[in-house]
């Protein structure tokens, strides 16, 4: 107890829970703007004119087939705006968008292609096929795989520490700095292992219910 | 099925342009801009004691080289506070410098003919040198103990080479292992992976604790300078301009004096 | 004046006398990353075959295991080796350090495909092999995973470009493979455009064929109605347990 008192003083936690609060903010919005871009880009290489599906699967196969360090590190120290936090951001955002990308292409390529024929003799446009009929089956097929995929960005969001971004795994990092004992250095590391368990845990389990759901009602 | 994909397409587009439009404003900028702006953007240290720290109490960054900082503010601007300092470690101080987000750079920053060719460094302002931080109990008394040993030190700065000279001259051998911070090569000491910390004596200070000690070598001395972008050669003449008359009147040795640092 | 640009021609060149070290730091990576993927193919096979057994006491451990390393971050995991371990005594080498980080890892994720595999053949097969009087043992080794093997293939070749991606977190801990070194040179020159390129092309070079090929097998499976039910069955049960 007194080893915990000793660890966790008052401004330890609130430097601990400012990391963990960046973490969340960071995944939030990284998540959110990935899933736009990445539908974006899975359209357009799935439906656009050649050139434009090209450009598409060169983005998505270049960021899918490198790490998501060296986008890190290439974006924080080349891009010529921004701060740090915006940078890192923008470099876990390209990368996961390209998987989100392949993610989407899936659950597009997933509907029979039947659909759009019968759709089409129905007089539904191809905006209008794609709004009433294929997104509605889409999302419902890939909320699984997205939804870890978002567990593996919220991990990811870790990397980030390499270029001094405050988040969780920093925070820690930084208070561990100041101690020098096994055991405080194991609680801080505990600590920073329960955290990222809890949401990532409770999202998984979210997912788990929610597949079982959908498999009773189809 | 076209006019939607190409909807599509330039909707990314405007994604990718807003971001970099976002930037436009902030390329590095001659003395005139910086008038324009009304603010100094300044790269500073925030965990290196004396040079310049984090007031953990007030939340500001003091030190030797924000005092820099602002006389150069109050020269240009005519008020010394209008500065916007950004805390830097050894590896982003460049790049924040290179892509505009900061006007200067006044952080420990060593001149070495390869940086000048990508930085602009003023007339040196300081001279450090290397330092060695060991734990108390590995028993080492000097770098010539030290054959066979594992060294850390930090991406991106000068200790490497100025150490492995040193050890060449001692006719022993070491090996590196290089970290993106200095906390990093703290926890890589506290945990037994290398053998000494070594950087610019400077940065050992804010280092030390209960287990550690600094040995009594120091070797190559490093010369600090205030780095601004290489084609901003305006600000650059400007500054070092200012360097040099406050070296030459003795402002810059008082202001050592005030922050009891010695070489 | 001289090109102070980001990727001058200068910067290439000297880039290129430095070939031995980005060539030490490929080789690093690679074997690294061979020898990562074996453990997290043992481990994988391990606890796969765990989640299926009829003990619920092996089914727990697999849990466990699968549970703790899916939802904490790598970068914890090795850092808690490097940092953590070392305090406490046990000072693992990084190139040892990287094979069992990075290979207990992703050996949870291999776990989870195989589990998965098995899960996706019909239970008749099963019972009709039972009824044929094989052994848990000849059921799994003639019945169960010469088709699971099949089918878990493509997941698998995907498990392994994220192993190999995911290796470049050596570089955090000095762990002289190809980022770090091309890290390390981008610091040291500040030629940090062609360093980070050179680096992304070396992954892309090993990365890119082993995920083209998944994608194509996949495919080819797919176009036969038998596993592309079971192909999809694996992509459901990947995440429901």
């Amino acid at each position: 107890m007194s080893l915990i008192l000793h660890v966790f003083t008052p401004e330890n936690l609130k430097f601990l829970l400012k990391g963990f609060g960046l973490t969340l903010l960071l995944s939030i919005s990284i998540i959110i703007v990935s899933i736009i871009i990445g539908a974006i880009l899975a359209f357009l290489r799935n439906y656009g004119a050649k050139t434009v599906k090209k450009i598409a699967g060169a983005y998505i196969e270049i960021f899918r087939n490198t790490p998501l360090l060296l986008w890190v590190l290439a974006v924080c120290f080349m891009l010529p705006f921004g701060n740090v936090v915006f940078r890192g951001g923008l470099a876990l955002t390209l990368y996961t968008s390209s998987v989100l990308a392949e993610i989407i292409r899936g659950g597009l390529n997933s509907i029979d292609f039947g659909q759009f024929e019968a759709a089409a003799s129905q007089g539904f446009t191809f905006i209008q096929t794609l709004r009433y009929i294929v997104l509605p089956q889409t999302f419902t097929r890939i909320i699984p795989s997205l939804l870890s995929q978002v567990i593996t960005t919220i991990k990811d969001t870790a990397f980030l520490q390499v270029v001094a971004i405050p988040e969780f795994t920093r925070s820690g990092f930084v208070v561990m700095g100041r101690y020098t004992k096994t055991s405080e250095v194991f609680l801080i590391f505990t600590f920073i292992a329960i955290g990222y368990f809890l949401i990532c845990f409770a999202l998984s389990s979210f997912v788990r219910n929610y597949q079982k759901k959908i498999n009773y009602s189809i | 099925m076209k006019k939607a994909t190409k909807v599509l397409f330039v909707l990314l587009i405007v994604i990718v342009l807003s971001f970099s439009l976002a930037s436009c404003k902030d390329k590095g900028a001659g003395v005139d801009a910086i008038k324009d702006a009304g603010v100094l953007k300044v790269g500073v240290k925030e965990d290196v004691p004396n040079f310049g720290l984090r007031n953990t109490d007030t939340d500001v960054i003091e030190g030797f080289e924000v005092d820099i900082a602002k006389m150069i503010a109050a020269e240009i601007l005519g008020d010394a506070d209008a500065i916007e300092l950004t805390p830097v470690t050894a590896k982003t101080r460049g790049p924040l410098l290179d892509n505009g987000e900061l006007d200067l750079v006044i952080a420990t920053f060593t001149i070495t003919e390869e940086r000048k060719l990508t930085y602009n460094f003023s007339t040196p302002y300081y001279t450090d040198a290397v330092g060695l931080m060991v734990k108390k109990d590995a028993g080492y008394a000097g770098l010539a103990d030290m054959d066979g040993a594992v060294i850390g030190v930090a991406q991106s700065a000068t200790s490497k080479d100025a150490v492995t000279a040193e050890a060449d001259k001692l006719g022993i051998s070491v090996s590196f292992s290089e970290y993106a911070t200095y906390p990093e090569i703290k926890a890589a000491l506290d945990s037994g992976r290398i053998d000494a910390f070594c950087v610019d004596g400077s940065i050992l200070g804010g280092y030390m604790d209960d287990t550690t000690m600094i040995l009594p070598d120091r070797f190559s001395p490093q010369d600090y300078g205030v780095a601004s972008k290489l084609d901003n050669t305006d600000l650059a003449d400007a500054v070092d301009k200012m360097i040099t008359g406050w070296i030459d009147d003795g402002t810059m040795d008082e202001l050592i004096a005030k922050w009891g640092l010695s070489y | 004046m001289r090109n102070s640009g980001p990727f001058a021609l200068w910067r290439w060149e000297r880039l290129f006398g430095e070939w031995q070290a980005f060539g030490e730091g490929f080789l690093r990576t690679v074997e690294v990353a061979i020898l990562a993927l074996a453990l997290a193919l043992i481990l994988g096979i391990i606890f796969g075959l765990f989640a299926t057994s009829q003990f619920k006491i092996l089914k727990a451990i697999s849990r466990i295991y699968v549970e703790f390393f899916q939802n904490t971050p790598l970068v914890i995991q090795v850092f808690f080796m490097y940092n953590g371990l070392a305090i406490a005594g046990l000072r693992l080498s990084v190139f040892l350090i990287g094979i069992l980080g990075v290979g207990i890892y992703h050996g949870a994720y291999v776990s989870e495909v195989i589990r998965a595999g098995i899960g996706s053949i019909p239970f008749g097969q099963t019972e009709a092999a039972k009824a044929q009087g094989f052994s848990y043992t000849q059921t799994m080794r003639y019945v169960i995973l010469p088709q699971t093997i099949k089918i878990v293939l493509p997941p698998l070749t995907n498990q392994a470009v994220n192993l190999i991606k995911n290796t470049s977190v050596l570089a955090m801990i000095s762990g002289f493979d190809l980022m770090y070194m091309a890290d390390s040179w981008a610091s040291y020159s500040l030629d940090y455009g062609p360093s980070y390129i050179v680096a992304g092309a070396l992954y892309f070079i090993l990365c890119f064929p082993l995920a083209t090929w998944a994608r194509n097998y996949e495919e080819k499976l797919k176009s036969n109605e038998l596993y592309r039910n079971q192909i999809e069955t694996v992509e459901e049960a990947l995440i429901e347990q």
